[in-house]
């Protein structure tokens, strides 16, 4: 027995789980029906498909939001997992669980997948017949994805550091990174099966003046650390910053890059694609505003190029959204593309040179670390700074780099820490913004720009 | 001088907590940001081992009033912070509330200083009015 299944046969022998059956899951996803995989869907649809957010605790009012979704004409189904299922708490989850589905209160922020089981999850992804994607936050997700993929979810977001940095101050980074290698390394089994499994990075981060070169940096790093374990699927992810000229330069680099460095490392047989997430800072609370911004942000996806755009809803500054209108934010969205056409194609040579330069600067410092493998290099530069994520609440994180808006919104790197932005990309960046403020009022300026939808 | 700084609880609400730091070394402190999630006993380790001068917890979530209660006890076990400027602000109640319920309560709970949803810059400015008016402490910033 391989030392991978002998893990698995560990991690499924959790007293949570329905005995897993292997045989009968692996003979489930050989046969599964190809419309449930959206590695097929991305192959053959020519649209931007649309993905709403959302996950409620009980079985039947997940399946009242999931045909909410299909009236609304959605083409990826979400399924949102509950914050204690992704800190591996089952026993709390379950309990929880009960107390919803006594009282017709919801007592979990998502599904609690691990506690209703594949067997049962598994009818209602088929019944929909829709490709459902998996969205939580957890560090350590292997039980979870081993459910999930026996369900019939064949859409996986996350990864070590994207599902880290932003969520935790002390899980150990380094268990993350073993601990996505195999999730890594089941999709990609599973991937020989069928249409391969399609895995996901989690662009947004912190969703809090991130620059683009950071978030471009992290994605192809986990693009690599599972193009490497063998999945052939991938999708890289960054969400609305603002500037629409940032977003779509951002789009090409992040595209033109990732093809690179897939080629580069010998996985260049790996299907790539982007997703864009609508605007994850802070909301307004004016619902009317709410729906614009949104509306905004479907145009912005569509000049970006994406291949699948996440949703947020007009509700998004007071919680979780009803079903009602999550699924009247699908709608809309459909819409809106529908009637984006004749888009012209437009970038700013300039600002995507530096971009491109400063990524391939990071990567090289990267890869320039002396470990042996490359989830080490990743890890040693988290930990010296050469990436560092603008308001990560995690220990390991350096917290020097600091960023605010030019006056065009593009967000501009004016403290750069240990990261190796090359000096004359820096100056470009600097030369954007008024430095001349003292720290006072440059604090009030990134308070400010943090806030600038609402 | 020096401050140590935080988020109390299980608080992950990292942004605010980010600027105070920046806001502080601004302002010439000597700053040791114990970050978000952090718990009662971690704060006044700290300033023993820090020897700092300012307490400075934060929070957002609102969970600081479950906290605040344990604070003069917990204090009272550790020697030698009697010199020790306690400064609280944020949201400091889970829901809504008035500064002049809340202000009170808090300075009942030890604190020499309260800001109850006030502005950055504005708190700072309290603090170094509070620093100032102190005769013994009104040395090098």
């Amino acid at each position: 027995m391989s030392l991978l299944q002998e893990e698995r046969e560990i991690i499924l022998g959790n007293e949570y789980v329905e005995a897993f059956d292997f045989a009968e899951v692996e003979e489930f996803v050989k046969n599964a029906n190809k419309e449930l995989f959206i590695s097929h869907h991305f192959k053959h649809s020519n649209k931007m498909l649309v993905q709403p957010r959302g996950g409620f605790p009980t079985y039947n009012k997940q399946f009242a939001l999931n045909e909410f979704f299909v009236n609304a004409n959605v083409d990826v189904l979400p399924l949102t997992i509950d914050s204690n299922t992704r800190l591996n708490d089952y026993s709390t989850a379950a309990r929880m669980l009960r107390l919803s589905e006594e009282n017709d209160v919801d007592m979990l922020n998502g599904y609690p997948l691990v506690n209703h089981g594949y067997r049962t999850t598994r009818k209602m992804v088929t019944h929909f017949n829709k490709p459902v994607s998996l969205r939580h936050g957890t560090p350590d997700a292997r039980l979870l994805i081993e459910q999930a993929i026996a369900s019939g979810i064949f859409d996986i977001e996350g990864g070590p550091i994207t599902y880290l940095l932003p969520y935790s101050k002390n899980f150990p980074l380094d268990k993350a990174f073993l601990y996505w290698k195999y999730v890594e390394q089941v999709c990609a089994n599973y991937s020989q099966l069928n249409e391969p499994i399609n895995r996901e990075s989690f662009g947004p981060l912190t969703a809090t003046l991130v620059p683009p070169s950071i978030t471009i940096v992290i994605q192809l790093l986990e693009m690599l650390l599972s193009l490497q374990e063998g999945v052939k699927s991938f999708s890289v992810s960054f969400a609305q910053q603002g500037s629409m000229m940032q977003d779509i330069v951002t789009g090409h680099v992040i595209k033109k890059l990732a093809r690179h460095y897939a080629e580069q490392t010998g996985c260049g047989d790996a299907s790539i694609h982007l997703v864009y997430h609508q605007w994850m800072g802070a909301f307004p609370t004016d619902q009317n505003f709410a729906e614009q911004l949104i509306s905004v942000a479907t145009t912005v996806a569509a000049m970006v190029g994406a291949d699948k755009i996440i949703t947020k809803t007009k509700q998004e500054a007071a919680g979780i959204p009803t079903k009602e209108a999550n699924a009247e934010t699908v709608a809309n969205t459909q819409y809106s593309l529908r009637i984006l056409n004749g888009l012209p194609n437009i970038t700013d040579p300039e600002e995507e040179e530096i971009l491109t330069a400063e990524v391939m600067a990071i990567m090289e410092a990267v890869f320039n670390d002396p470990a042996d493998t490359l989830w080490r290099k990743v890890f040693n530069s988290i930990k010296n700074g050469i990436i560092d994520v603008p308001f990560s609440p995690h220990i390991i994180n350096h917290n020097e780099m600091i960023t605010i808006r030019d006056a065009n919104k593009n967000i501009r790197i004016i403290k750069r820490g240990n990261v190796p932005i090359p000096d004359r990309c820096f100056a470009y960046e600097k030369a954007q913004c008024d430095l001349t403020k003292d720290t006072t009022s440059i604090v009030n300026d990134i308070i400010h720009d943090i806030g600038i939808m609402q | 001088m020096k401050v140590v700084t935080g988020v109390v609880g299980n608080d992950i609400h990292v942004v605010a907590n980010r600027l105070i730091d920046l806001s502080l070394k601004a302002r010439g402190y000597e700053v040791f940001n114990l970050g978000v999630n952090t718990y009662l006993e971690e704060f006044f380790d700290a300033v023993v081992e820090t020897g700092a001068d300012i307490l400075l917890i934060s929070s957002l979530n609102g969970e600081a009033e479950g906290w605040g209660r344990e604070v003069k006890a917990l204090k009272a076990e550790y020697k030698g912070l009697d010199d020790l400027i306690m400064m609280i602000g944020g949201n400091l109640t889970v829901g809504t509330g008035s500064a002049d319920d809340i202000v009170p309560k808090y300075k009942n709970y030890g604190f020499d200083l309260v800001c109850h949803q006030i502005d950055l810059n504005t708190g700072l400015d309290m603090l170094a009015d509070f620093i100032q008016q102190q005769p013994a402490k009104s040395t090098a910033l």
